[in-house]
Order: structure tokens, then sequence, then C-alpha cells
């Protein structure tokens, strides 16, 4: 296996991050002036700057839609009348006595309580919990057999999000910005959105783990300023705060006047006009005042209950149509799909929740051409168990679940895998996480194991040692 | 699979007569003795110090090039006490410097701030990254670890105390075994016991494992600079770290468990107190028997739902006989039982009506007796074994942690000692003395690693480069030495000294190579571009620990207090409140220096995390150093950053009165120990003259400005502003989180 090196220490890896294009324009303009002794600082690579895929990708973006706490497959995606005549018996024997977060394995088999149909021209089961999505199958691959390895959320939603229960290590965001760079000048190139507790586990999962911090994925806050010390206090006025950067500006140069060799010097310089830029290019990203009311109200923004959510959907395209590569959106954060009693009354709050306006933003890409490059992916950190918890609840499920993906290449109508009878487990094409993610890295035309970042003598990539493209996702 | 693995393995272990390292592995570098190099030979006896510049100037000489010139005083004095305590040189120690003619006026600066605690509490903050330090479990509910902070400042005092390295292994790695009746040495096992933990785990097989594999990950790349974690699966593909030497090390804590009860207190306080306790609990019994009558029907209920969780094999353990358990299912009893404990305030929460108030009369009863109560001992947390007998420790394919292979014993690293080691339980101890034998051999002056490791270590934070490149990984892909020599010089010098952690940094900081200006040449830069040769000293940008603790110490707002639970400063506005908690402490504990900051492990605090502190769920040897546009949001809009300059304005003020010029010349005193020049005093006074013009504009539009705390009557407060504004862009400004 080739072990490639990639830059480590301070002045192995010229740490202009942060800076963006605009460094490099900032850079020459200067060298332009007189101002920089050095036009070789001109050239200095820039982490962010952007990097050609490994081949030609068919998304530039990509939007997860994460639906946390772990939503039932069986009472959405992946009907199983099997359970309707084992309704109230344990599990066959056959089963095997997984060990369950709640210990419910031997509990009895509880069949769903929802009315399936087939949609589109695919014939694609959805449910009758997911109306507005159902419309779009046609745009869907359902991979029925997703499989993943933790029993609990924070591990599983970690491994959702970086390939390893474990924490510690880079979020696929990050790992996507450090393999493509970013697409955009003025704001971050990995994006989160929550709609209402904390993740479990946190930060940590957008983190950029062992590589350079400038990977980490930024939240953007609903409330307040957008991104965190975005804008300085209310005591700070703006043209004030120009007159601080430029008096800054000033200091530095005059400081690095006899060190125009060290490019760390003049990044940091450009690391502070970038975030004067993002003060005001980060509102003008979160600011749907713009927006029509036809499309507020395609995101279900006119409804109290998909406001939230919606708001969040709109936001994901209006960041894609600004060049940021890796938008995740969670759904319920802090776990709220996590019915472990009474799944009809938390299913059917989670998924109104989320139905029209994750079907409104499917819409809206399409309609204005964004779906083609733009990958939409659904899903939880694992799904449910096909025995009850609590008499009315489903405990977790990560040996069979369901998640989709749409346009960014994805070939619509389609389903892949197989789960059992009951839909305890993935039988045939099963997708493991690992999977998932190069498939999603795939998209962007980058090879998951050519993506490598030197880490305590390894040469780790975003899929850890496994993973495979699941190649008959692709319309092409 | 399984089947094919066991027979592949056993292929090999019949092949054992073949050695399973190659000739270059047996002979590469950091496997062999240390040895002591002569001094070499070299031209410019004028760049000679010390023994250091000869093996610097050697290479240097070979290449055509020379070392830098001495750097200026201020720069030199800056460089070595940000090096030293993490903290700028007040002005007075500036004047101090510069005004001390004698030739050893360095060497006192030295002296002196080795000698100073502060040189603790910045070089704990190295280890601390190698220990994965945090206070709280990670996972989920990442819930907080009480006295966790006791190790940090275990660490704190050893560096201070100059403890001989050799000690401080022992004592981390088996403080408990040897010396048993220190609770600082049983604190220090701690450095094991920052495992990242998922409390509410069912698989307790898994849990188990997963801890195992990162204390051999943690000691194997932290004391040996051996990335061990790459022989987890398989047998290391670059280094001769075979699969097994993975579970030979792991086979060492096999019988391990969490102490977290070491008490904290002399054995004679601890009789004292006793008796105290034994007083209240007397006076109070019938009071509490009466509330145990209330809640114990609930903890039985609270403790059968969660047992009911495990799997039937993990119940079946728990429900056994104490005298029935063998050493394994001791150690998953041991993983279950903290989990099983419920304090009276959580059973009591499903207490209603007349229950609840009978509870609640009875708690104010109790309080009554609230003078007696001596209330808890104080306790450290810790490492342990669980009894002299330790489960058995196998071979995992592929590291998986439910496919055992054949059984390994506890071992070295087989290629630089493959003989079994020497265990003996120690006597008068429950333990199995298999961390004694680790500990001996680690700390042994015959291991060609350990020396070597934490030279490389301590001069790596001196100039920002090592000798070996990456200070956790002395192997191929670590990169070879740039002056292996030196190295094997320095680790020589190191055991010879008997350890003496202060006197390598004294060779170090005295020796003409550290005290070389930074300034660049273009000529060496073509010959080595990276500076491995140190031709100039490496220009490097602060922590996030260093630059907040210098803001605090230039606004006059450092608290430098010591040691203790750790503080909770306050968090950026927007930031939600971590899972775990964020009790927001009193506000001058807000200003301690970073290193008491609590480390909650999934949400590390944010301006340090943005200043590249590492993740705390694995060791981190060298940290990344990135330049971000979140750092400038950090110190350029940050609250606190804004606080830290209305209170450096306020400290300039009460020094320098009202005049502009004499502002200017005290802040740059303050910041950065030197005078403005003539181009920075013009820039400033334009600065003032336009941004009191934008500000007053703000003032006549009725809008609030960051001042200084005490205005001078009279002052314009469009000119305080401004001040305000100077203060914070010197506090942001290159030359001020740059060591130079």
């Amino acid at each position: 296996m080739p072990h490639k090196r990639f830059a480590h220490s301070r002045r192995d890896f010229l740490c202009n991050a942060g800076s963006g294009l605009g460094s490099l324009a900032l850079a020459s303009m200067l060298a332009g002036d007189g101002l920089l002794p050095n036009a070789n600082a001109a050239t200095v690579p820039d982490p962010l700057q952007p990097k050609p895929p490994h081949f030609k990708p068919t998304a530039k973006s990509v939007i997860w839609l994460f639906m946390e706490g772990g939503p039932s497959h069986l009472d959405l995606f992946d009907p199983k009348p099997a359970l309707e005549k084992l309704a109230g018996k344990p599990m066959p024997e056959s089963f095997g006595h997984p060990i369950t977060a709640m210990g419910t394995g031997s509990n009895t088999l509880m069949p769903s309580k929802r009315i399936f149909k087939q949609h589109g021209q695919s014939g694609i089961w959805v449910s009758d919990w997911y109306p507005e999505i159902a419309s779009h199958v046609d745009d869907m691959t359902v991979f029925r057999a997703c499989w993943a390895d933790g029993l609990n959320h924070v591990g599983s939603v970690c491994q959702m999000n970086t390939c390893s229960i474990l924490a510690g290590r880079p979020a696929l965001g990050a790992w996507i910005t450090y393999g493509l760079g970013s697409a955009n000048q003025n704001l971050p190139s990995f994006v989160v959105l929550t709609d209402a507790g904390e993740v479990l586990g946190g930060p940590k999962n957008w983190s950029s783990g062992f590589l350079p911090a400038t990977y980490e994925g930024t939240q953007l806050r609903n409330q307040g300023d957008p991104i965190l010390d975005l804008a300085p206090p209310e005591t700070i006025g703006k043209q004030q705060q120009r007159g601080r950067l430029d008096l800054l500006k000033t200091l530095n140069r005059h400081f690095g006047e006899n060190k125009s060799d060290d490019t760390e010097l003049e990044a940091r310089i450009n690391a502070y006009e970038l975030a004067y830029r993002m003060q005001a290019a980060g509102p003008e990203a979160v600011d749907l005042t713009k927006e029509s009311d036809a499309t507020k109200k395609l995101y279900g923004m006119d409804d109290e209950i998909t406001a939230k959510f919606g708001t969040n959907c709109l936001l994901a395209r209006r960041l894609v149509e600004r060049g940021v590569r890796f938008i995740e959106l969670y759904n319920g954060s802090g776990s709220a799909w996590d019915a472990h009693n009474d799944i009809e009354g938390n299913h059917s709050k989670m998924c109104r929740s989320s139905d029209k306006p994750i079907a409104g933003l499917l819409a809206d890409l399409k309609g204005r051409g964004m779906l083609n490059d733009t990958l939409v992916v659904w899903g939880g950190e694992f799904g449910r168990t096909p025995f009850n918890e609590k008499g009315d609840g489903r405990d977790h499920n990560p040996w069979g679940f369901t998640m989709w993906a749409a346009g960014g290449g994805i070939r619509g109508g389609q389903v892949i895998g197989t789960t059992d009878e009951i839909g305890l487990r993935g039988i045939d094409k099963r997708a493991h996480v690992t999977d998932i993610h190069a498939t999603v890295l795939h998209a962007l035309g980058l090879n998951h194991v050519d993506v490598t970042f030197l880490h305590n003598g390894r040469s780790e990539r975003p899929t850890i040692v496994t993973g495979e493209v699941i190649k008959e996702s692709f319309a092409s | 699979m399984r089947t094919v693995c066991v027979i592949v393995v056993s292929v090999l272990c019949l092949g054992a007569a073949k050695d399973p390292f190659t000739p270059a592995q047996r002979k590469y570098w950091a496997f062999q003795p240390v040895t002591r190099p002569q001094s070499p030979i070299v031209q410019h006896q004028n760049w000679i110090a010390n023994f250091i510049d000869s093996f610097i100037a050697q290479r240097l000489e070979s290449k055509g090039l020379k070392l830098a010139p001495l750097t200026d005083r201020i720069t030199l004095l800056r460089r070595i006490t940000f090096d030293l305590i993490g903290l700028p040189p007040a002005p007075e120690e500036v004047d101090a410097f510069l005004a001390d003619q004698s030739p050893n006026a360095y060497e006192k600066v030295v002296d002196r701030l080795l000698a100073s605690p502060h040189y603790g509490e910045r070089w704990a903050r190295h280890w601390l990254d190698l220990a994965r330090y945090a206070e709280s479990e990670g996972f989920k509910a990442d819930e907080t670890r009480p006295n966790a902070w006791r190790y940090r400042d275990y660490v704190i005092r050893s560096f201070n105390e100059n403890k001989s390295y050799d000690r401080f292994i022992k004592e981390q790695i088996a403080g408990d075994e040897l010396w048993p009746n220190d609770p600082w040495a049983r604190v220090a096992t701690g450095f094991n016991r920052h495992y990242p933990d998922e409390s509410n785990a069912r698989n307790l097989v898994q849990r188990r494992q997963e801890i195992l594999n990162d204390i051999t990950d943690t000691v194997g790349s932290t004391f040996l600079g051996m990335t061990y974690g790459c022989a987890r699966c398989h047998t290391h593909k670059f280094d001769p770290i075979l699969h097994t030497d993975y579970y030979r090390l792991q086979a060492f804590f096999a019988n391990t468990a969490a102490d977290d009860a070491i008490p904290m207190i002399s054995a004679e306080e601890m009789s004292q107190y006793r008796v105290k306790r034994a007083e209240w609990e007397e006076q109070t019994k019938p009071i509490r028997d009466q509330i145990a009558l209330l809640l114990e029907p609930r903890k039985q209920a609270l403790i059968k739902e969660y047992v009911d969780k495990y799997p039937p094999e993990i119940q079946a353990i728990l429900a056994k006989p104490a005298g029935d358990r063998n050493p394994f299912e001791w150690q998953m009893y041991y993983k279950a039982q903290p989990y099983l404990v419920f304090d009276d305030d959580t059973a009591s929460k499903s207490l209603k009506g007349e229950a609840r108030n009978q509870y609640q009369a009875l708690l104010k009863d109790l309080k009554r007796f609230g003078d007696l109560d001596p209330g808890e001992a104080p306790v450290g947390i810790g490492m342990k074994d669980l009894g002299d007998r330790a489960p058995a420790t196998h071979l995992l394919n592929v590291g998986a942690y439910d496919a055992p292979l054949e059984e390994v014993q506890p071992g070295f690293l087989s290629i630089v000692n493959p003989n079994p080691p020497k265990i003996v339980p120690p006597a008068g101890l429950n333990s199995t003395g298999r961390r004694t034998a680790l500990a001996n051999w680690l700390a042994s002056p015959e291991n060609p690693l350990t020396a070597r490791v934490m030279v490389n270590r301590i001069w790596y934070h001196h100039f920002g480069q090592g000798i070996a490149a990456d200070p956790s990984d002395f192997g191929a892909m670590g990169g070879r030495p740039s002056h292996p020599e030196l190295l094997d010089w320095l680790a020589s010098e190191f055991v010879r000294s008997g350890w003496d952690v202060k006197a390598i940094h004294k060779l170090i900081v005295m020796s003409r190579t550290y005290q070389q200006s930074s300034a660049f040449d273009e000529a060496a830069a073509k010959e080595d571009p990276r500076d491995k040769l140190l031709w100039r000293f490496p220009r490097e940008r602060l922590e996030g620990e260093v630059i907040r603790d210098a803001a605090l110490a230039v606004s006059g707002l450092l608290n430098e207090k010591m040691g203790g639970p750790s503080v909770f400063p306050e968090l950026p506005t927007g930031t939600g409140r971590p899972r775990g908690g964020w009790k927001l402490s009193e506000p001058e504990d807000r200003n301690r220096r970073s290193v008491y900051i609590f480390v909650r492990r999934n949400t590390r605090y944010p301006m340090l995390e943005a200043f590249d502190m590492p993740d705390t769920h694995e060791s981190c040897g060298r940290r990344n150093k990135t330049i971000t546009a979140p750092q400038a949001m950090a110190l350029l809009n940050g609250k606190l950053s804004v606080e830290w300059a209305q209170a450096f304005a306020d400290r300039v003020l009460a020094q320098a009165g009202v005049d502009t010029s004499a502002q200017i010349d005290r802040a740059y005193r303050l910041a950065f120990g030197r005078h403005p020049d003539g181009f920075e005093k013009d820039s400033i006074q334009t600065f003032f003259q336009k941004q009191k013009q934008v500000i007053a504009a703000r003032v006549d539009a009725g809008e609030k400005l960051a001042l200084p705390a005490a205005m001078p009557p009279g002052f314009d407060p469009a000119q305080g502003a401004a001040l305000v504004d100077f203060c914070q862009m010197l506090l942001n400004s290159n030359e001020f989180v740059y060591r130079n």
C-alpha cells in the first residue's frame, strides 16, 4: 500500500489556512503594488485552495439530512408483511439473541401500524408518514440494507459522521474539504445546522479530528450571529471595525517587513480579511428576506411545525448556491427520533416536521436545476428493531436499516439491498456506513482510498480500512 | 475466516526459530543502545556555548551554512519566558535584564524561570496533551469525572519539583504498587485513567477492550514513541512491532480497573475524619434509616432496570456470589458496578405525594446535623489491579474484541527485549505486579527509547521541531533524526544526570543555537528550506493557552492562583450549554491560567479549540498549527477579547495618563516589552485621529462604546474607545502571538 507523505509540520504545511482564494488575489495585488517584497508569497499553496478531484465528479455539494435518534425503517421505507403474522410472538430462534441497547432482544415482535403504498413510476414503497417525500422516489436510490457497528446513539452518530464509533476521527465533511478545498471565498466549506438540542456527542461530530482545524465543520446558528463571533459586540461599529483591521494590518505588515519569507505571517493577515468578509457574507447567506413567499411555502415555512427544519433546508439550498460543499442538517437534534416508547406519537411528530421541508428541498433543487449536481442523503444513525420496547416503542437497530440518496448523479427510482423477513438484519447487498461514505466521496470525484493523511505512523483515510463504492447507485 | 487465521498464526509460530525481524529492522537507529558520542571538532569555536552547539555547528559547516547571529536581548527574554513559563516578561523584567551587564545575566534569567511555579503550569500542558487529559467520560452523556483535576495538579507539581523522569514514569504506570502509601503516586496512575468511556455501553467485553486499546496506544506512543496502535489488527506495516507485541503490552494492564476513591489525606487525618463521620452517622442514624426505608425500594427498582438492560451473561456475573467470580468476571463486574449505585437524590426523583413530603421533611431534619457532617473525604482517581490474578489476554484477530486467538503473556517490545518480564506481586498488596515490571523496564537506563523520546520532546517544545521530527513516532514514518548524535548525547546526558528534566532544559536554552536570531537568510534557505539544520531559530505561533494567558497577563487580569478544581470561564455568546454542564465560575476564577480550564471531552473550550488544542480522545505529541478565520474572529470579535482590551486600556491609562504618545509607549512595553518605533508611533497617532471621528459619530448616534473601566475626568469617550481598539489590535497582532 503506498503511503503518501502529507505535510505535517508547520514548515511543511504552509499554514495559509482559512484565507481562501482571496489570499492569492490579495497577495498578487500587493506584489503588483510593490508592497510585498517577496513575490513568491503569491504562490503559497493554500490548504483551502480548490484541488482537482481524482476523476470527474457527479456532485459538487452534499446535503446530508440527519434524522437524529434513529428513524424506523420498518415504519417508513421497508414494509414487512411477515411481522403481521408474527405479531406478539418472540423472534424465531433462527434470529439469535442480539445484544441491544435496552436489553429488549427477547421482546415480542411488533408490526407497523402504517399504511404502505407504492409510489412513482418506480413503485417504491413508502409509508403514509412520508406522503410528500414519497412523491420524489423516482429521484432516489433507497438503500434498504444499511448497517453500522454501534449500539448506542453517541457512538453511532459519531460513526455516521466519521466512520468510527470511537471519537477522534475527522468527519466526512472535513475529509471532503481536505480533499477538494473550498469552492467559495467568504464562507466555510463545511456547515452544520441543528434544529433542536445539542447533537449527541457535540461538536466532535463535525470535528477535523487529526486533520488541521482548517477543515473543521462550522455550526451555523439560527439565532444571533450565524457563526460564533462572526461580528464584534454592539460596542464596536462597522466602520470602527474597518479602522481596527486597517491598523492591525499596518502593524502586522510593519512587523513582517524583514520577514517576507514567512508566509504564515501573511496568511494571518489574510485570515483577518476573510473574517471581515465573512462578517458580511455570513448574514447575507442566511438572510431569507429575498426568498419569495412561494419558496418559503414550498419548504413549509408557513407552518409552525415545519417552519424550523424548513428554514434550515432552505438555508442549505442557499449555501449550496454559495459554494458550500458539505451541509449537514440535523432533524430532531439531540436524539428526538429515539422512539423507545410510543413510536406512533414520536414518529408522527418527527415525520410531520421533516416531510414537507425535505420534499420542498428536493423540489426546489430540481426546479432550479441544482439537483443534478447536489447530492442529498437521508438517514439516521441506525434504524429500529422489529421487536417492541415497552409495548409500543422500538429499540436501536444497527444491523439493518434504510437510507436514501437523491441527485448528484444518483440513479432515480431504485432500491438496493434487502433486510430479512422481519427487518432485523441486512441480508443482501448490504451497505456499511463506510460504503455510504465511499459512495458519497465517489460522487464528489474522490477515491476514498486515495484521500490520505499521515497520522501517528499511519496513512489515514476517510473509510479507515474498509468501504466500497456502491457503484450501482449511480446513473451512469 | 477465523479458522484460517488460527492456522496462519500457528504456522508462523511453528516457524518461530526464524527471526521475525529483518536485519535492517535489527539495525534501526532507535533500537540501538544510546551512545555517548564525542563532541565533534568544528571550525567556528565562537559558535560554541556548550556541547549542543558542536553537533549543530558540525552539520551546518558540512553544508557551508552558519549559525545566525545572537538575537537581541528583548527577543531572547520573550522567547525564553514564553518557552519556560508560558507568559510574557513584564516591562520591569525587561528593564532588569537589559540593565544586567554581568556575563551570566541570561543564565540568571533561566534559573529564575526554571524555579518559577509557572514553569510547571507551562510544561504540564505539554504532558497533558500526551495523557489525552480530560475531565469527562466522552460519549453521550460526557459526565464529569469529578476528581480528574488532581492528576493535572500532580503533573504541575512533578515538573515544579523537578521530579526525576524515571520516577515520573514509574508513578504514572505503577504508583499504586510501588508507593501505595503516597496519595500523589496513586493519583499519578490517573495517566491511564483518562480513557474515553461509554458508561452506558451494554457490551462490557467490547467496552473493556476499547479501554485497554486506548491505554496500550497511549503508553506506547507517550513513553516509547512507538505507534503501537498500528499493530492492533496486524503486525505493524513499517516498524518491527509484532501483532503479539500489541497484546503483550496490553497484558500488563489486563487486570486494571479505575480506582476512583484514592484518599488524599494522611492516615492520621483519615482516622480523625472517620471519627467525625461516625459521630455524625450515629446521631443521624434514625433519620437516615427512615430515608433508606423510603428510598431503598426505589433504588432496587433502578438497579433492576439497569441490570435488565445487560445481556444475560453479564446479569449472571452480577448475580454471582463474590467468591465465585473469576478474574475476567471481576473485570465485568467492576465495569458495571459504578452504574448500579444510585444516590438519594436520584432515587428520590420518583417519589410522589405524601412520600415526597416525608422525604423532604427528613432531609430538613438531617440538615440540622449539618455542623457535625464532615462531608466527603477528598479523593483522587487513578488505576489499580483487581487482585493478584489477571484474566487471560488473547491476541485478537484483526483487533476484534470477539475474535480471540492464542493467549499471550505480558511482554516488552520484542525487538528490544524479547525476554519474559520478571513479575512479582507486591508484598502486602492485592495486585499482580505486572505494571511494576513494565514501569521498571520503561524507566530503565538500558531502554533505548525512553530517554531519547523524552529529550526529543523537550527539544521539540523549545524549537518547535524535534531532532526526530515526530515526537511520538520514532518509527520509520516519523522520519530520520536530523542530528542523531546530538539526540544520543542528550539522551545519555539525561540518564547520567539522574533523569533531570530541568538540567536538560538548561542545557538546551543555554546553547548558542537556542539564542540565535530568527532572521531569514536566503542562501541558507536554498540549501535547507525547512531549517532542519537550525541555521536560524524557528519562529512559531504560540499555542491558544499561551495567547489567552498572555492577553490576561498584559491586561492585568490574570489570576495567578495555582491548582485545585478546574474553572469554567465564559463561553462565546451563542454557544449552547455543553452536555455534562458548564457552571460558570466566579468572575475572579474565570481569569485563571488556561491549564486550569475544565476540559470537557466532547466540547473543548472554544477559543483553545480554534487554536488547535488537540482532541482529547487520543494522545497528541505534536499539535497542528493552523491559521484560520475562526481564530481571527475569536480574538477580534469575541466578547472576552474586547473585555481584555478594555482592561488593558485601563491599565495603560492608569500607568501612562492621558497623553497619547505615553499611552502608545506604555502599551508597547506591556504587550511586546519594547518601545514603538517612529513608524509605529505615527501610524497609531493617525489611527487615533481617524478612529476618534468614527467613534464620535457613534456617540452622537447614541450607540454604546467599549471603554476603559476608569475614565479620567474629562477624558473624551471617543478617545477612550479608540484606545481600547488600539490595545485590542496589539493583542491580535502577529508580534503578540508569535515567539520570535
